[in-house]
């Protein structure tokens, strides 16, 4: 049951969208589809749908194989980016669609219909126009009609990506609540991982035509496996160290793989990847990063600012270390939390050892599941 | 000042253009007496004329839709070979004379054509008779709603189509209940043009069908035919007549649009 994608390939004008695709969502998961825009999240949606035909490869939906079968054979509920209510009919007619094509008697057509009303609470606008209803309503009743007819899967394609912040997060909400009362499968497509993060059961990350990840969201945040997941779900912090000895639970790196004159050491956690004169890719998430005026953590950096953006409740500060010309860490700090002076103003980057973690992904610490990171418990 | 100026221009621009529109009808309604018009509209000559006028071009619209509608559709959703060339043929008759088109229809339905003989066999005879009149009229007025129709079409969001399919909808499922509704108002303006077109249209007509009055004899036939033999009041009651029509027409068309914008 779920959704299987086995080995889709599929091109356009010999520019290849999806490589050797290889995707399983499990039955009644919640799966998201993350990453930038134009590297093929669309294109798998559309053809899990059956919209697009792939060049290569196999779509199991609901335990049957779908691949030759067109969109209208394939029981799938598909929630389009604008909505694609018809324009024509009223909100009652937009739901009883799908019911109407599959010759449902009009009287259970009118039960269902006032079931999915309440499900998405617009009972009261079973007889409107689209026009007639705002952005989040008519993405709503999208989902409404979607669902309807009980589909063996439920694609969206980024629903929210059109509407007002406050109104996204209400929809988000309403979204998570739907699929946990329907428990339908669902794949959702998305370019924001703030999104992804508070949606998703499972994510996987496209990347040119491939997934680079599949996990939860909080093994995505915090273990991502390459330097592409780590920089777009904004872990960007990637130092290239060399380590130099293994202390237990401590494990130390020496940064001058960077090609910085000075010495630099580094304290990380000991991960079972790690042997002596390797090196590896240790990502930092900018959140772990403390910011002050005095030293502390067990890592301590003195940074010159180069830049402050403001991001809603946070600051991103860009410092660079003194001394190592070259080396650039971002850390994000609640505005509350931190005053900043002047631009030009040396601070500390403190972080924990734990803040360490190398760009292999789950793999790499499956014999240390215990030491999974603090931070987790936020995704909880 | 400058703006002044350019509205200035602009303005006088519009005013020719009006002139040029207004003034030739004008001339229409002020030759002759409004007791002269209303005598000859009682003329069996001229009531002959405007029914079967009214008769080839309302069954014009009538085929026209059966016929145009399905190419519209082929030409606006699907993807074959061939396709630009159909697309073009749909443009031929625009922009071919009229009366070109009724040689071409005449030496076709003649018989002299294997294809005229045909029909012949079969008991259809197209010339000089009011099928001749509704073939001509056809023939230079389909283009107008498959266009109409094409642009209506191709102007729908393709996610709603897709919406539908994914729904569970057929391709004539979709067509019947999404496409058709939505794509109303360019099969109306198509359906005017055509109405127009096939009302006004005299080179072909009088190719395939002649001039025999009470039998083949359209309004804009019959205006010529007058006017040639020196009776011009009758020409220009017709003409009022037909111009009464299309402005009636197009008004009732506009608002009735207005009024599903709103």
């Amino acid at each position: 049951m779920g959704i299987i994608l086995k080995g889709i390939s599929k091109s356009y004008d010999g520019q290849a969208v999806l490589k050797n695709l290889n995707l399983k969502i499990n039955q009644g998961e919640f799966h998201v589809l993350l990453g930038p825009s134009g590297n093929g999240k669309t294109t798998a949606l559309s053809v899990m749908a059956g919209l697009v035909n792939p060049d290569s490869g196999s779509v199991f939906i609901g335990g049957g194989e779908v691949t030759s079968l067109s969109p209208d054979k394939r029981n799938i509920g598909f929630v389009f980016q604008d909505h694609a209510l018809f324009p024509h009919l009223q909100v009652f007619d937009n739901i009883a669609y799908g019911l109407r094509v599959r010759g449902i008697k009009e009287k259970k057509i009118k039960k269902i219909v006032a079931h999915y009303l309440e499900l998405v609470r617009l009972q009261d606008m079973y007889n409107k126009y689209p026009f007639q209803l705002s952005g989040g309503q008519k993405q709503r009743i999208a989902i409404a009609r979607a669902l309807a007819f009980k589909p063996d899967a439920l694609l969206m394609d980024e629903p929210l990506s059109h509407l007002d912040a406050l109104e996204c997060e209400r929809i988000r909400d309403e979204l998570k609540r739907i699929q946990a009362a329907t428990r339908v499968t669902t794949c959702y497509v998305t370019h924001d991982h703030s999104e992804a993060s508070a949606l998703a059961d499972r994510i996987s990350v496209l990347h040119k035509g491939r997934i680079e990840q599949i996990e939860r969201p909080e093994e995505i945040f915090y273990h991502p496996k390459t330097d592409f997941v780590a920089k777009f779900v904004g872990a960007d912090n990637i130092l290239e160290a060399r380590l130099v000895e293994i202390n237990g639970n401590t494990t130390i790196f020496s940064l001058n793989s960077l090609g910085l004159t000075d010495q630099l050491k580094i304290k990380a956690r000991t991960y079972p990847v790690f042997a002596r004169n390797t090196k590896h890719r240790l990502c930092l998430h900018p959140e772990k990063i403390v910011v002050s005026h005095t030293p502390k953590g067990k890592n301590n950096f003195l940074a010159r600012i180069i830049d402050i953006v403001p991001q809603g409740a946070v600051f991103k500060i860009i410092g660079e270390i003194v001394g190592l010309s070259g080396l650039k860490l971002r850390a994000v700090v609640p505005k509350t939390a931190f005053k900043i002076n002047s631009n030009t103003e040396k601070i500390w980057f403190s972080f924990p050892p734990d803040a360490l973690h190398p760009l292999c992904g789950r793999s790499c610490r499956a014999a240390i599941p215990q030491r999974a990171c603090n931070n987790i418990n936020l995704f909880k | 000042m400058k703006n002044f100026s350019f509205n200035l221009i602009i303005s006088f621009i519009a005013a020719i253009f009006v002139c040029l529109i207004v003034l030739p009808m004008l001339a229409l309604f002020t030759t002759t007496s409004f007791v002269e018009l209303v005598s000859q509209f009682r003329s069996p000559m001229i009531l002959s004329a405007v029914l079967i006028s009214l008769e080839t071009s309302l069954t014009v619209v009538f085929l026209a839709l059966c016929l145009g509608i399905p190419v519209a559709y082929l030409l606006a959703m699907k993807n074959f070979k061939g396709k630009e060339i159909i697309d073009t043929l749909v443009d031929l008759p625009i922009s071919m004379p009229p009366l070109v088109a009724g040689l071409a229809l005449l030496i076709l339905l003649g018989g002299n054509s294997t294809f005229g003989r045909l029909l012949s066999n079969h008991g259809i005879s197209l010339i000089f008779s009011k099928k001749g009149i509704i073939a001509a009229q056809l023939f230079v007025s389909i283009p107008f709603l498959i266009k109409s129709t094409r642009d209506a079409f191709e102007s729908i969001n393709k996610d709603i189509i897709n919406a539908s399919s994914t729904l569970g909808a057929s391709e004539f499922y979709t067509f019947k209940t999404i496409l058709l509704p939505m794509a109303k108002n360019g099969i109306y303006t198509g359906m005017i043009m055509t109405w127009s077109r096939a009302l006004g249209e005299f080179g072909a007509t009088s190719m395939v069908a002649g001039c025999i009055p009470f039998k083949t004899e359209t309004m804009t036939v019959a205006i010529y035919q007058n006017a040639m033999s020196g009776e011009l009041t009758a020409s220009i009651a017709i003409a009022i007549l037909l111009l009464i029509f299309s402005f009636t027409l197009l008004l009732v068309f506009k608002s009735r649009v207005r009024v599903k914008a709103g």
